[in-house]
């Protein structure tokens, strides 16, 4: 099913921000909330995976029911996660589509992955602290 | 040891109110923070070490070390790019623009990805704007479009808002009026006395419908406009134009969306035509601590805020090419000097992935994503809490951020200064 990625702030994303390779900011910026509505029609409970794809990147993460969003849009904070699913386009403009990006959204049953694991998939090199 | 009047650097509030207690090099509790400020003050996640990277893994190394084969990866490349910077000090964002300088390389801030429409808006009509504590004195209606500050800036509504009394508003919550633009019903939103749900990508529409209204034109209104109700949008314009004083302030809800920096045209050329009627103002809501600080001291030496390009020699600025995004996504930087923030995280994939193939640097306190990334990582003092500097509020007013311990770790100056003694060194006269 197709939906409208929002993006932004949150106050656990803040909290953690200068802890990017611990669980709990894992367990944020993998956060996706979605309409139950949409939750019914997908057929997924709160806490279900689902897989989040876009024409640049896909990601798991973790869908909780929220109703201050409408149907047909989802909400995960700003992160690794939600990013790379954004096309580098600027349109001249110097910004990326952080908030207009269409991803396709489905169950799944796959693990989510860690910050170092999204890094190492880019060419990067994992650093355990 | 507690000390008192402590500034917070975490967002853009800049809040200068704290207590905080020192034990030694340790920081034991905080009083008045938010929960952001809470975790930046306690929190004890810092890189012990300088580290690089041999083969498929890291090793610790020296300062002076990291430092030198830092200087000489800038030096090798022909189009370096130093990013960041808006998590750190006036002092050492100064020292970073005269390394671009002498490296002719390119210099951008993290306005790039927040608030950088807002500059190219500004710059093409202007900026109608006050300081905090006039909005907190005088405001009685107050506008939050596209942003959250319950979740990004948590004491902007106690401070200077909704719920911070002022000399002529003895009563603030019941006398200012809120109002709250978004495309999500956010924590925000639940408090707001007039909550606009605008659809996705809807912001010019309903701008320019409340610019008609405020010049009489109600009859050219449709009965919808972006998913808002003609009434709504009459309701709103009768409380913006009931304003004595009235302040709108947004964020990347607006920057981010679709229009961007025509969208914050479309805002200030609303606070303009309301100024006919009654006093306004408009102000972004700046996210990093010192990103205002960041656009300034650009501004200073360079004649531009961000995106500043010195491969010719000269100061040349050009959003949507010599923004990082773009140059990182045309695989056109050979290096990169991350200071200070942290583009693996908030940069679209195929720009983490131009970072992990090129030499990156960073200079930060924290492992975060970009540490994946990088060739390098120089720990340094967090500002404000064992290094000191100059920062700008998000309303353009400077504040000096105190050292609370001495510590072990060199401030960013300390290790920009470091470096560009030997990049100078390596240029030549």
């Amino acid at each position: 099913m197709k939906f409208l990625l929002n993006t932004g702030r949150t106050i656990r994303q803040g909290s953690y921000v200068e802890r990017k390779n611990s669980v709990a900011y894992q367990e944020e910026a993998t956060s996706l909330c979605m309409n139950p509505v949409d939750m019914m029609n997908l057929e997924l409970e709160e806490g279900s995976q689902v897989r989040v794809e876009s024409d640049q990147e896909s990601v798991i993460m973790k869908v909780h029911p929220a109703l201050w969003i409408t149907q047909g849009e989802v909400f995960v904070c700003l992160g690794p996660y939600a990013n790379h699913l954004v096309k580098p386009e600027t349109h001249g403009s110097g910004m990326p589509d952080f908030k207009g990006t269409m991803v396709t959204i489905t169950p799944t049953s796959e693990p989510l992955v860690t910050v170092a694991d999204l890094m190492e998939r880019c060419g990067g090199v994992r650093y355990e602290d | 040891m507690k000390i008192d009047d402590v500034v917070c650097p975490f967002c853009g509030c800049l809040c200068d109110d704290l207590v905080v207690e020192v034990e030694g090099t340790r920081v034991v509790s905080v009083e008045n923070g938010c929960t952001l400020a809470n975790e930046k003050f306690m929190g004890d996640h810092r890189l012990k070490t300088p580290i690089h990277r041999e083969g498929k893994g890291w090793k610790e190394t020296t300062y002076d070390e990291a430092i030198r084969e830092t200087a000489e990866i800038l030096c090798d490349a022909d189009r370096p790019l130093l990013y960041g910077w808006s998590g750190t000090h006036g002092e050492a964002q100064s020292i970073g623009i005269h390394l671009a300088e002498i490296l002719g390389a390119l210099v951008d801030n993290t306005s790039t990805v927040c608030h950088g429409p807002s500059i190219l808006a500004i710059q093409e009509v202007g900026h109608p704007g006050c300081t905090l504590g006039q909005v907190k004195n005088r405001a009685d209606v107050v506008i939050y479009w596209g942003t959250n500050p319950i979740d990004a800036h948590p004491r902007h509504m106690s401070r200077y808002t909704t719920f911070a009394d002022g000399f002529f508003l003895k009563e603030a919550f019941r006398d200012r009026k809120l109002i709250v633009v978004d495309v999500r019903k956010s924590e925000s939103a639940n408090i707001a006395d007039e909550f606009v749900r605008i659809q996705p990508g809807g912001d010019y529409a309903v701008l320019s419908a409340l610019r008609a209204i405020v010049q009489g034109k109600r009859g050219i209104i449709p009965p919808s406009v972006a998913g808002v109700s003609r009434e709504q949008l009459f309701r709103v314009a009768d409380l913006l134009l009931s304003a004595k004083f009235g302040a709108i302030f947004f964020g990347l809800g607006l920057t981010m969306s679709r229009g961007k920096s025509k969208n914050i045209r479309n805002a200030i050329e609303l606070t303009e035509e309301l100024n006919r009627h009654t006093k306004f103002i408009i102000s972004p809501m700046r996210g990093h601590w010192n990103v205002y600080g960041s656009n300034e001291v650009f501004t200073w030496i360079t004649g531009y805020p961000y995106a500043v390009d010195f491969a010719r020699g000269i100061a040349f600025y050009n959003p949507g090419e010599t923004t990082s995004v773009d140059v990182l996504s045309r695989k056109e930087c050979d290096a990169c000097l991350v200071v200070a923030s942290d583009p693996g995280a908030h940069f679209p994939k195929a720009c983490a992935e131009h970072l992990a193939r090129i030499p990156t640097v960073q200079i930060d306190p924290h492992v975060n994503a970009t540490t994946h990334l990088s060739r390098i990582q120089i720990p340094v003092a967090v500002t404000g809490i064992d290094a000191e500097g100059t920062a700008y509020r998000m309303d353009g007013v400077p504040i000096r951020t105190r050292m609370l311990f001495r510590g072990t770790y060199p401030s960013d100056t300390a290790v920009l200064e470091q470096l560009y003694a030997i990049v100078k060194e390596i240029k030549g006269p």
